[in-house]
């Protein structure tokens, strides 16, 4: 049993890099429908004629009752905030995500609070996870209500939608 | 059920953050080995192996071409499984389906990880085909890198796990402060567990609460490690039970179900209809048809005691709610009188869980092995300190939403 341990002390390391663009995907077409109606400041979902339930963004099969949601539905840039997470403030050279430092990358300022949500905007059934903008982490709780915040010449991608402000209502 | 089955044999390794010194194969056949002898059986009687780890957490994809080998079982039939974070879970459950239906009589299930054989424990082979690879194809409709390293966390177990928290929070009325309490409870059950990876005699909720915040409501001291570590069980057929040992843990029930995504965006980028993903309608399924099967009427009375998968804290709380064991949202208050403890009315946990010893792929049949230790009493220094009738072993992983639940007993199921 202990043929290869009495050989070999240790597990040994080798050093390389994989390629992640070898992957391959087909890729779906309501993603597209989804981006097409960013580009126009719509958010589009998909309607199940078994549940009722309106899903953004959206899908060719309900997830519960399998059925076809072929129906498209535009849903208000309104919404509810129904969960968050608060980060600590962002540091350099403390995270890593797929190898790169989001600070060092220029992408999250430095002590930078983030707080991802989960948004259910008026009319969907369903939760969109996206960024608080111009609010702190006294303010977010869950009940709160948000507008969209898109950028100032979408140009049809996921990028178009920044994520969700406090709606003064 | 054709016929009946029960644990005869249990076997681990020690699970700890780096095991350089074994192999994979070395690692997986600690486990079998000593699941033999506590059995008395010899590989030989073996009929056939189920196995499994995550797939590609160990950054080697095809262990069943080299694992019979090293465990004494050349030519028998190898069955693999892997359901992401509920593997083990599953391979006990293929185990069972293999002895149960009368395909063969005695099966060793075996489920292993070993995250330091890969850099980033896990992160660089795993998580890239569980998270990262889900949501590539959004680069191609123009994903911003702020909103990928922001949100798409939630593309994965851990990521997820933190919105679940805050969901039972307010749902239940549970604060962070519940957090540290199960952690330390399971730090302090792990100190009795010989074979547990983070080990912590008395641990206060006060340490926990010391650490540092990662995200918002979870702490350091709220995560599992990232363990190397393997599990084995020995199942066999009701004749060969009886004959080899006195007291087997009996397979009453077993099931698992999924639900819908629990990511938040279905494979092709699409939304999901599951609003909170702490409702795990799958466990709530697997425990009613286990349960069902087991003649179980009501767990809160007929349990008596849980090996919950709970990688962060919350978990053990709204997981146990959906195995029945609590009323919905009453956990945290049952956590509050001590009923979780390993002298409680309810024992959640007693070896530590998965928030104390993490081998991915091993730690769904750690689960089912520990109930089954339990049921037999030989749990040792972490056994309960009452009778142990009928112990509940789940599992939870898949896309976040695929769950097992196994009901260990001392007696056979009522024959319907």
């Amino acid at each position: 049993m202990a043929y290869l341990k009495d050989q070999r002390r240790e597990t040994m390391m080798v050093e390389g890099s994989w390629n992640i663009g070898a992957y391959r995907y087909k890729g779906s077409t309501q993603l597209q429908e989804y981006v097409d109606g960013l580009k126009e400041k719509k958010l589009i979902g998909s309607l199940c004629p078994g549940c009722g339930k309106v899903i953004v963004q959206p899908r060719n099969i309900c997830g519960r009752c399998h059925r076809r949601m072929d129906k498209r539905m535009v849903v208000s840039h309104k919404g509810t905030i129904t969960c968050f997470v608060i980060s600590p403030p962002i540091e350099k050279g403390k995270y890593k995500i797929i190898g790169i430092d989001p600070v060092e990358a220029g992408i999250i300022q430095e002590g930078a609070i983030l707080v991802p949500v989960f948004v259910r905007f008026d009319g969907a059934d369903s939760n969109i996870n996206t960024i608080l903008l111009n609010s702190s982490p006294e303010q977010v709780h869950i009940g709160m209500r948000v507008k969209a915040v898109f950028v100032e010449n979408p140009e049809g991608k996921l990028s178009d939608l920044e994520g969700v402000e406090p709606l003064k209502e | 059920m054709l016929r009946n089955a029960a644990i005869i044999g249990c076997g681990q390794t020690k699970h700890s953050g780096r095991r350089r010194d074994v192999s994979q194969a070395e690692l997986v056949s600690e486990a079998v080995h000593n699941a033999l002898e506590d059995a008395q059986v010899s590989m030989k009687e073996v009929n056939a192996l189920v196995v499994g780890n995550m797939q590609g957490f160990g950054g080697v994809a095809q262990p069943e071409l080299w694992i019979g080998d090293w465990i004494g079982a050349p030519g028998k039939p190898v069955l693999r499984i892997a359901t992401g974070g509920t593997t083990g879970g599953s391979v006990g459950q293929g185990g069972f389906y293999a002895v149960m239906s009368g395909l063969y009589d005695i099966v060793v299930a075996t489920a292993w990880e070993k995250h330091s054989d890969s850099k980033e424990a896990g992160a660089t082979t795993g998580l890239l085909h569980v998270a990262l690879a889900n949501f590539f194809h959004a680069f191609g409709y123009g994903l911003s890198m702020k909103n990928l390293l922001a949100t798409s966390a939630v593309g994965a177990a851990a990521g997820v796990a933190a919105y679940q928290a805050r969901f039972y929070m307010h749902r239940s009325g549970c604060r962070s402060e519940h957090f540290d309490m199960v952690a330390a409870k399971c730090r302090r059950n792990a100190a009795r567990n010989k074979y547990a990876h983070l080990q912590w005699p008395n641990c206060t909720p006060e340490d926990i609460h010391k650490t540092d915040v990662i995200v918002h409501p979870f702490r350091m001291g709220h995560v599992c490690p990232a363990s190397d570590g393997a599990s084995a069980i020995v199942i066999a057929c009701e004749d060969i039970a009886l004959k080899k040992c006195q007291r087997p843990a009996w397979v009453k029930g077993l099931a698992s179900y999924s639900d819908e995504e629990n990511q938040m965006q279905s494979e092709s980028g699409g939304g999901v209809g599951v609003l909170d993903p702490s409702e795990q309608m799958g466990c709530r399924l697997s425990a009613m048809k286990a349960y069902a099967q087991a003649g179980i009427k009501d767990p809160q009375q007929e349990i008596d005691v849980a090996e919950i998968y709970q990688p962060v804290p919350s978990q053990e709380l709204f997981f146990s709610e959906k195995l029945g064991l609590f009323d919905e949202g009453k956990a945290w208050i049952a956590l509050e009188k001590g009923e979780t403890e390993i002298n409680g009315r309810m024992p959640c946990d007693p070896s530590g869980g998965v928030n104390a010893t993490n081998a991915i792929g091993s730690s769904a049949l750690q689960r089912i092995l520990e109930a089954g230790l339990q049921v037999m009493g030989k749990a040792e220094d972490h056994q309960v300190p009452k009778k142990v009738r009928n112990a509940v072993a789940h599992g939870w992983g898949g896309v976040t939403n695929y769950v097992t639940v196994t009901v260990l007993g001392e007696t056979p199921a009522p024959r319907r």
